[in-house]
């Protein structure tokens, strides 16, 4: 939050043109007042003035800025975590935290964003973490490059499950249970997905995950179909935070790429 | 007795999406999965009326069960 708000934002009125503000003249506006780009641009949603980046979503400053001043966890940074943080980062959230111990590898290359030759063998999370930035300057992130544990969620309205297997998952869910944090869960495998909001009325993790099941070495994942399941997750995510409801918040979601066919299933 | 069983996910390859099946009398969730050549290891939810229910949960005539694979990837 800017302490110095009688003064920077004269300077902010000043560069308005039509109810927007480009970033160039908010990132002059922070260097001239000596703040962060992020302070300038939460001052100028909370008195109704719009990023420019922003003007394409459609929504209201008062909803831009609920969604800048919210905290989404990420953990898996691999195919569902790097893409629904890129679509999270250009939507407008202010903070994530990103977590993955994993490193790049050549497999990745069909499906992770940002997975490019040149980042072969560099951890996901900073790679994740630089690129984001690049996109957006104005939002901040907290990178752990470990397996994920508490920490990996403190603070965070909304976690996104982009987790690979299912002991992960079931100690995910009892994390966000504790601390009663929604889960936004999604999974693949080939041409189909899967996602749904895990809460304390909804227990989809454990119905979904209830028996060992048969493990694969190497499950097929095809790109369109993590680009789908991430895009929804992201989706869901904002909902929460904007509190639009959610049709997925007592079952969940089947996606079959193949047929074209979705399906929500109810939960009694 | 008629039953319609749903598949979902993977499951649906080389097999159908929705049937209207004709079963014996007494007949479970888990003769249903081995009779459509799923592995039972591959299961991850079975569903009877839209309620969780198990490999040994009994069938009546017009039930609707479903049968989902574990999707586990990220």
């Amino acid at each position: 939050m800017v302490d110095n708000t009688l003064a920077v934002l004269p300077l902010l009125k000043e560069k308005v043109e039509d109810g927007y503000i480009t970033l160039t003249a908010a990132q002059t506006v922070a260097r001239q007042s000596s703040t962060t780009l992020a302070s300038v641009e939460s001052l100028a949603m909370q008195h109704s003035i719009l990023p420019l980046r922003y003007k394409r979503n459609g929504l209201k400053p008062a909803e831009q800025l609920k969604l800048f001043s919210s905290t989404i966890a990420i953990i898996g940074c691999g195919g569902l975590g790097g893409r629904s943080a890129e679509i999270l980062c250009r939507t407008g959230i202010g903070h994530l935290i990103l977590s993955d111990p994993d490193f790049f590898s050549e497999s990745n290359l069909n499906r992770q964003l940002f997975c490019t030759p040149a980042s072969l063998g560099q951890p996901k999370v900073s790679i994740l973490g630089r690129e984001l930035l690049q996109i957006n300057p104005a939002l901040s992130t907290d990178l752990h490059h470990h397996h994920f544990d508490i920490s990996s969620i403190t603070g965070a309205d909304i976690v996104i499950d982009a987790l690979d297997s299912t002991g992960a998952r079931k100690e995910l869910a009892a994390l966000c249970h504790k601390r009663n944090i929604p889960l936004v869960h999604g999974a693949v495998k080939g041409w189909y997905g899967q996602l749904g909001v895990e809460s304390r009325s909804n227990s989809i993790i454990n119905s979904l995950y209830q028996r060992p099941g048969k493990s694969t070495a190497t499950p097929r994942v095809f790109p369109m179909t993590v680009a789908l399941i991430a895009a929804m997750q992201a989706t869901e995510a904002c909902k929460l935070i904007l509190d639009t409801g959610s049709v997925l918040n007592d079952g969940w979601l089947q996606c079959d790429l193949y047929n074209g066919d979705f399906e929500a299933i109810k939960q009694e | 007795m008629r039953v319609q069983v749903k598949l979902f996910a993977f499951f649906r390859e080389g097999r159908f999406i929705k049937e209207e099946r004709e079963l014996p009398e007494g007949c479970t969730v888990g003769e249903v999965v081995d009779a459509l050549h799923i592995d039972r290891e591959e299961v991850g939810v079975l569903m009877l009326n839209s309620r969780h229910c198990q490999f040994d949960t009994n069938l009546h005539g017009g039930d609707i069960i479903a049968i989902f694979p574990v999707i586990g990837g990220g």
